[in-house]
Order: C-alpha cells, then structure tokens, then sequence
C-alpha cells in the first residue's frame, strides 16, 4: 500500500524479542477487548459501564478479588498444563479430562480411607492433603500420559486423543457423583460428597495454598526451560522432530513427558477448584463449567506464547475478566454466557495476531524510479 | 428396534455430511480442527433462524451459510496468512464454542416447529448424505477439478507450476467443506434432535474428524465409519437394546469415545500402515507461500 512517498509493506521476522512478543500480546488483548464491546453494544448495554464494572468488581471488590485470585490459580495451572506439551509443538486440549481426572482422584483418596461426609477422620490432614495432592497430580498425570504415549508410540492425533478423553472423563465423573455412584452425596443432589472441615485446604490470607503450588510451577517451569537439559530437549522436540530424534532425543519420551507433567498440573487444577476453593469444597453439580474454563489455558498459552512466567499477568487478567464477565451478565440482566463469549471472542482475535508474531509492518521510504536509457545529459 | 435403527441412521448422516465437509479440505491439504466449532455455529444460527422465521428452508441456508463463512475465515487465517492451520482451527473450535453458548442462550428449549417428514420411514437427509457422498467420490476421482484438489493436497508447488491457481483450489475446498459442516450441524438442531442446549454438539465434531482420518480419505469408506459411529453414539444413549442392566447409563456413554481412540490406534499399528497407509494427502497441514 503506498502512502505518499512511503509505502508501508508486510516483511517476515527474522527473529522476535520478548518485548516485541510482548507488544503484539498486548496488541492483541486491546483489539479483542474492543470487538467485545460489540457484544455489550449489540445487548444494548454501555461498553464502558460493562468493563468499568468488570474490573472494579474482579480487581478492586472485596467479594470480587477473592475469586479472582481463585480463578487465576485454577487459570495458571491449566494453562502451565497447555504450555509444557506446547513447548514441544504438541497440543494438550485435555486439561478439562486432566482435571477432572485430578478431582476424582482425590476424592477417591478420601473414599479409600473411608471418610465420608459424616464421619470424623482418624489421619491428621497433614498427611491426607499431600496424599489426595499426589493422587490428583498422579491421576491427571496418567490421563495426560494416555495421549502422549499414543503420539509417541503410534504418532496418533493428540488432539482427537485428548478430545476423547475429555468426554470419556467428563461421563466418568458423573458416573462417580450421580445416580448411586460411589462418590455421591448423601442428599442425592448429583453432586460428590463434601469434604470434612478439617481437611478444607489450609488458608494463607484466606487464598488457598495452591496458589504456591501454581505459582512455583510457573517458575520451576521457565527454568525448566530455559536451564535445564530436559528443557532443552523439549524445545528441540518442538522445533523439529525428526532431527531431534537424530540428536539423540527419543521420539517416545518428549511427547510422554510433556503430557504427563501437563496432565499432572492439570490434575492438581482439579483439586484446586473442588478441594480448595472457599465454599465449593465438593465436585459441583455443574463440574462441566470448570471443565470449560479450562480451555481459557489455551489462550494464556498461546498469548504469553509459551512463557510461563508471562502467563501469570495473562492468566490474572483472565481470570478477572471470566468473573468479572458472569458478575456483569446479572448485574446488566444480560444473557447466559458473556464469559463464554469472552473465550471465543479472545481466541479467535489472537489466532489473527499469531500473524503478527511472523511479520511486522514496516514503513519505507519509495525508490524513486530514474528512467536511464543510458545517454548522458 | 426399527425406531433404533432409523435414529443410527440419522445420526450417521450427520457423521456422513461433516465429516464430508472436513475430507474434502483435508484433500486439498487443508486440516480443520475446529469442524465442531463450525457444527455449533451451523446448529445454532440454523435454530435460530428457524425457530424465528418459522421456515427449515431458512434455518439451513443460514447455516450452510455461516459454515461457509467459518470455512472462509479458517481459508483466510492458514491460507492467506500461511499460519497454522492447527491454531486457526482451534479458534474457530474455541469461538463456536463460547459465542454459540451465549447466543443462543436465550433459545434454549425446544424448537416448535413440525418435525421434518420423513421418506420412507427414514429422514430426508439420509438421502441427501448418499447423494453427496456420490457426487464427492465422482468429483474427487472422476474429474479435472478433483484431479486438481488432489494434486494441490498432494504437492502444492509442482501443482502450481503445472498451471493450477493453489490458493483458489484450497479456498474452495475450504468453504465448501466449512458448508457441509454447518449444514450437518443444522440437521442435527433441526430434525435429529430439535432443542437447543448448552454445547449440544457433545463432540460429534471431533468424532467426525476422527472418521476422516479413518477413511483414508475415502468417501465410501467414510460413509462405511459413519454408519458404525451413528449406530454406536445411539447404542451408548440406549444400552438398554442390547445388554440390559449392564453397566451405568453413564459409562454406556463413553463407548464411542473409547472405540474412536482404539481405532485411531489399530489404523496407527505398523500392520496397517504397512497395507494402506499411503492415502494421506502428503501436504495436509502445510501452509503453502510464494515467496
């Protein structure tokens, strides 16, 4: 496109430097917060009244801040759980199964050593959280491993793979919490039974402490990455397999690897959200919503572009913005699902940035063009 | 057991028609992923238009219509842009997905319309799923045009230096594809089971994508992968025809998931892949650029 005398052309990166990536990331959430705005003005309502009540209520309110903080928890986990596979240019979209693999799991911790809803435990809590942590971490370790075992083995489609398995969990669960099922409450409200009060997750300044958990493995991850030799071999993995595998770096053991650590932080993602929110506490009635959020990791992912430590900012706003998107649907009396729309409007608008991430836009100056037939004036 | 077996078959005529849609880009070496997001779209624009139009006529020219421009969405992100064709496909899943659960969440509930009359006992679309299943091998091995598709999914740079536009040949692929699929997602809202609810597509996309790489691109085959599917999804919704009082209902309805993963795993083993492995076009999933 020429403007004048410059012209303004689309060239292919050479490289991208973290701010650049940074920049366009940033970009990228502006513009698709913007379209958003299209669905508050189609539903008649004010854009700016919707995001001014959107983050006020997620990052200001004292009853907003606290979930918040809870989703962005149960938001870095999944989508650590994404980014480890996605290093090694795979695709975990079964973080939904991993986790509630995970949940299952430590429920089945407690069904196991027989404490139900009425009973008082014998075990102190200081041993039974770490055991129903390692089985959620072990139980979406092993739904993850599924996958990446038949990649690695068999080079079958991760992502059908772990498609499959996210129905074949999300009916599981059910199964385990509906109709006699052996996890089921008491009551009979589809639901599991609920944890005894004394192994409810200890609170540091009432944020369960999980948030440790998500936040360490952001940052063993980024040094995982960027330090160690396994972190080298995924990267190369990633790059190009089949000279990876020239190198020495076994085509089986990445795509296993990678799936089990992100099914196994996928799985404790499950015992966030069912075993240590405030007030949840048991696997919900409506477990199928959680399971969708955790697609709401892809995006995280594919934003901080595969650095987990630029995912704990995106996943924090994230996990704003879905809150604060279901706390202005009642307050504005709008439809179901404004945190749904969120996702998809999110998403669709980063896949066009991804462009972005391989060409910039530069701005020339036009040659002007001599007419030389070649005689001296 | 009648009534059984005309519900198989309606639903493998959804199986049929998207995963026809998602054959016919894969051909041309276009992979979409996100055909289920293109199925929710189709389902839900279709219901809705339906349901407030009042004509079926209407409801599915909406959605073949917003199919087509999903496919040309997907066209434009992996073919013009030359991006992933994984990530582009994961939006269109990922925005089928959230914006449909809130549009048509105000819709939800059953359609209120009569239900579509059936041909011979069976549903209209079974009929029109053979047709296309017909006219799709004719194309795709009969014809200049399917020679031309098949070349560009197979070699994208000696088809173009031999004369065929690339970028055209997929774009059409593409959209005709996307069409097929919100076309299957409209049957599914309007005549195989006409109330709309919350992410109702339940993963018939990505079985239908699955069926595709079953087929070894084979139209035939695929309608063969379809029949079985659509018998199993409506097994697993009513055990009860088969083996009475075993099992939950609930672990009846993981089967089909469960077997779609076992038989992406015998079509992986050395055996088969030794015998009929080489159908895959060689180029699906790459973008192509000029430089």
């Amino acid at each position: 496109m020429r403007i004048g005398s410059h012209e303004i052309k689309l060239e292919r990166r050479e490289s991208l430097r973290g701010w650049q990536a940074a920049s366009i990331s940033i970009l990228a959430i502006i513009v698709a917060l913007i379209l958003f705005s299209l669905i508050f003005i189609f539903a008649g309502k004010n854009p700016f009244t919707a995001y001014r009540e959107i983050f006020s209520y997620s990052f200001v309110n004292p009853f907003g801040l606290p979930l918040t903080i809870n989703r962005f928890i149960f938001l870095l986990l999944c989508t650590c759980a994404f980014i480890v596979p996605y290093r090694a240019g795979l695709w975990n979209i079964g973080m939904t199964g991993q986790l509630y693999a995970g949940s299952l799991a430590a429920y089945a911790v407690l069904y196991a050593l027989g404490i139900g809803e009425s009973t008082v435990t014998h075990l102190t809590p200081w041993v039974i959280i770490p055991l129903m942590l390692l089985g959620a971490a072990v139980a979406g370790g092993f739904i993850g491993s599924i996958a990446g075992y038949f990649k690695g083995r068999f080079n079958v489609n991760e992502i059908v793979v772990t498609m499959m398995l996210n129905f074949i969990t999300f009916w599981l669960v059910s199964f385990m919490i509906k109709e006699g099922g052996p996890f089921m409450n008491p009551g009979g409200r589809g639901e599991s039974f609920e944890l005894p009060p004394t192994l409810h997750a200890p609170l540091l300044w009432d944020v369960p402490f999980t948030l440790i958990i998500a936040l360490g493995a952001a940052i063993l991850l980024y040094y995982m990455f960027a330090r160690t030799k396994l972190g080298y071999q995924i990267r190369a993995y990633g790059k190009n397999p089949a000279a990876a595998s020239y190198a020495g770096i076994s085509k089986l053991r990445i795509p296993v690897e990678v799936f089990v650590m992100g099914g196994a932080l996928a799985g404790l993602a499950g015992y966030h959200y069912f075993a240590a929110v405030p007030g949840v506490y048991k696997i919900a009635r409506n477990y199928g919503y959680f399971g969708d959020l955790a697609f709401y990791g892809i995006i995280c992912g594919l934003i901080s572009q595969g650095n987990p430590i630029a995912a704990i900012p995106v996943a924090f706003l994230f996990g704003g913005l879905s809150i604060g998107g279901r706390f202005v649907q009642g307050k504005l009396g709008m439809s179901f699902g404004i945190d749904y729309a969120l996702l998809g409007v999110l998403m669709i608008t980063l896949v066009a940035f991804q462009f972005f991430y391989r060409y910039k836009v530069v701005w020339v100056r036009v040659q002007e063009e001599k007419l030389d037939v070649g005689i001296p004036h | 057991m009648s009534e059984f077996l005309i519900r198989s078959l309606d639903a493998s005529t959804i199986f049929t028609i998207a995963a026809l849609g998602e054959l016919i880009g894969q051909r041309s070496g276009v992979l979409n992923v996100g055909i289920e997001g293109v199925m929710l779209f189709g389902a839900t624009l279709g219901f809705i238009a339906a349901q407030t139009t009042g004509s079926y006529l209407v409801g599915f020219l909406v959605a073949i219509a917003i199919g087509a421009l999903l496919g040309l969405l997907h066209g434009f992100f992996s073919i013009t842009l030359g991006g992933d064709q994984v990530v582009s496909g994961m939006g269109i899943w990922i925005l089928g997905f959230g914006l449909t659960t809130y549009i048509g969440n105000p819709y939800t509930g059953p359609l209120g319309l009569e239900r579509i009359s059936p041909i011979f006992g069976l549903s209209p679309f079974f009929f029109i799923g053979l047709v296309l299943v017909v006219i799709t091998w004719y194309i795709l091995s009969k014809t200049s045009l399917g020679l031309r598709i098949r070349s560009v999914g197979e070699n994208p740079s000696v088809a173009e230096v031999s004369g065929i536009n690339v970028t055209r040949t997929r774009y059409l692929c593409v959209i005709v594809g996307g069409a097929l699929m919100g076309f299957a997602g409209a049957i599914y809202s309007l005549d195989y089971n006409p109330v709309w609810n919350y992410n109702f597509i339940m993963g018939w996309g990505f079985i239908a994508l699955a069926l595709v790489f079953f087929s070894m691109w084979n139209p035939f085959i695929l309608l063969g992968g379809s029949l079985l599917f659509g018998t199993l999804w409506q097994l697993s919704l009513n055990p009860q025809l088969v083996l009475p009082g075993v099992f939950s209902r609930y672990i009846w309805r993981t089967v089909p998931f469960v077997i779609t993963v076992g038989v992406l795993l015998f079509m992986a083993t050395k055996w088969f892949r030794t015998r009929w492995g080489a159908a895959k076009p060689e180029a699906l999933g790459q973008p192509y650029l000029k430089d």
